[in-house]
């Protein structure tokens, strides 16, 4: 099988899920890169063992990268074009695969090749059920869930393709400005320790006391989808459904009651610590260690006796 | 300016939904059913953006015969119509068949309004299946404009504005009429509505369509649910509360040392 995954560019490098889904790729036959734009970064894509096809587009422009796609896919004969989870992943996909007329599954956590035909897990209803999906379409058509497959390993460059899809005018949705807000560096997808508060912190000051804990953690702080809403924080630390999804060795979730749009986000930690005043909230069935008490009245005890041990 | 919003009714996304043992498939029977949030989200800013540069906005969904009632909650809400359209053949299929359907819906929705739709607005994703594919797929379908996760549309000439959230900023595109978006959060909340817009919804009536009466046809589909499984369960571990919060503490830590996680 032929399958190709595109190569998501963000702030000059190289999007981790998109490496990922080369491995998620390589699961179901000979994975091939593909780089819309960004000629500089081909060389760089090509470490990871597939080969690459650089495409000569404009890489920032959605409508540009998905005419390109199709491009590929129709030249080359595509049986697969994976994505990163991503929000551009996720808006890029369904465009192909109705340009391909085929089906598409968004979020896959787990893949399998069955009988020669390829089939998929995702969760839905925010993670409480998982589908096993079959895409009966020509062209299997997906987006790889971050975290579900690790990135492959670097090595002896593959080689690398130049292609021109000779667009003409595709562009329907012109980018007029671009801004970046938030300037923080978060890297929940990487952390070894994450801190993580929700509504139970009860204002902005209270969940102060989470960013005091990861900081003599050295964590990194997450946040659950109500307190973003609040503003307590900005959306780069929401984990959950419609956030990151993390598997850190230490999650510490900070009144959390445990919603499973939120908790889905954060299952595959290796060790779950729950601190809530609800002794029924549901986040204490899933927590290796439940501490029973308000959270703020907890934080600030618990970030001397971590101070202490120093 | 003339804005169709696609409403997709789901169980409540507040209650957890569980396989049912007896059939395998997710109990969402007894789940009350609600408007999908995002969905409300568009309504919303449709809503604001015809109060201030003027014309109206329609909803219009597929779904069960019940689902007049969520139709009729969102005519509270901000819309001024809502076209309903059931079909047994409705219920089967994925998201290459619902955006095939709305597509041949937008004609029909069109023909009833007496006015084709400037802009096309769906929430960006279900929060029941949450594949977040339809809005993308209808584009492609009309082969329209599309911008997703907008979170605000503003006027430029004969052209529309529409903001997209990013991870950690925001791009504006500038797209012609008609488009279609797809809307996530925007900084505010849909409004709740006063007593006497209660009372009209409840008096309103929503032309309800089948496939025949809507001129929609066979639809493809290629996604197939082969079964349903639950995640691995966690097993919940220890549970620590004192008297004191200090010895509560005091034993967390003893416990957290012991396993080897601080």
């Amino acid at each position: 099988m032929q399958a190709f995954v595109f190569i998501e560019v963000k702030e000059g490098a190289l999007v981790q899920g998109s490496l990922e889904a080369i491995t998620a790729a390589k699961t179901i036959g000979d994975a091939t890169a593909v780089v819309v734009g960004y000629p500089e970064l081909a060389a760089k894509a090509a470490e990871y063992g597939a080969p690459v096809i650089c495409v000569k587009a404009d890489g920032a422009n959605p409508d540009e990268i998905v005419a390109s796609l199709e491009a590929v896919a129709k030249a080359k004969n595509a049986d697969a074009f994976f994505f990163a989870g991503t929000q551009l992943g996720k808006d890029l996909a369904p465009r192909l695969a109705d340009r391909l007329a085929t089906g598409c599954v968004t979020d896959v956590t787990g893949l399998e090749v069955v009988d020669g035909a390829v089939l998929y897990t995702r969760p839905a209803f925010g993670g409480t059920v998982i589908e096993k999906l079959k895409n009966h379409g020509k062209v299997q058509v997906a987006t790889i869930r971050s975290g579900s497959f690790d990135k492959p390993a670097a090595g002896a460059a593959a080689a690398v393709e130049e292609f021109d899809p000779a667009l003409g005018d595709v562009v329907k949705a012109k980018i007029v400005e671009a801004a970046k807000e938030i300037t923080e560096a978060v890297n929940l997808e990487g952390a070894d320790i994450i801190v993580a508060g929700g509504r139970g912190m009860g204002d902005a000051e209270g969940f102060k006391l989470v960013e005091e804990l990861a900081a003599v953690l050295g964590a990194q702080v997450g946040a659950s989808r109500p307190v973003i809403e609040e503003g307590w924080i900005s959306r780069a630390h929401q984990i959950g459904q419609s956030g990151k999804i993390v598997a850190p060795k230490l999650y510490i979730a900070c009144g959390i009651s445990g919603a499973m749009q939120h908790i889905s986000g954060a299952m595959a930690s290796k060790y779950i610590v729950a601190i809530n005043k609800d002794e029924d909230a549901s986040i204490f069935g899933v927590a290796d260690l439940g501490i029973v008490g308000d959270a703020k009245q907890i934080l600030p005890l618990l970030i001397e006796e971590v101070k202490k041990r120093k | 300016m003339e804005i169709l919003v696609f409403v997709k009714q789901v169980p409540d996304d507040g209650v957890e939904v569980r396989l049912d043992p007896a059939t395998g498939k997710p109990a969402t029977g007894s789940i009350d059913k609600v408007a999908n949030a995002f969905d409300t989200y568009a309504l919303e800013l449709a809503a604001r953006y015809t109060e201030a540069n003027g014309g109206k906005v329609t909803v219009a969904a597929m779904g069960p015969a019940g689902t007049d009632s969520t139709l009729k909650n969102l005519i509270a809400v901000g819309a001024s119509k809502a076209y309903l359209f059931t079909d047994p053949s409705f219920e089967t299929g994925d998201e290459a068949s619902v955006a095939c359907r709305l597509a041949q819906l937008v004609k029909k929705c069109e023909a009833e309004n007496g006015a084709p739709f400037d802009l096309i607005l769906c929430g960006k994703e279900s929060t029941d299946e949450i594949s977040g594919q339809v809005g993308a797929r209808l584009a492609e379908e009309l082969d329209l404009p599309f911008v997703s996760s907008v979170i605000e549309v503003a006027p430029a000439g004969d052209k529309l504005v529409a903001k997209q959230e990013t991870e950690d900023g925001y791009i504006k595109f500038e797209t012609a009429m008609p488009a279609v978006y797809t809307i996530a959060k925007p900084g505010y909340d849909p409004r709740y509505p006063n007593i006497k817009a209660k009372l009209a919804a409840r008096k309103a009536v929503i032309p309800t369509f089948s496939a025949a009466d809507a001129g929609v046809g066979e639809a493809p589909c290629f996604v197939e649910c082969l079964g349903y499984t639950e995640p691995p369960k966690r097993q919940a571990g220890l549970k620590v509360q004192e008297k004191e919060v200090a010895d509560t503490v005091a034993k967390a830590m003893e416990i957290l040392i012991q396993d080897k996680v601080l």
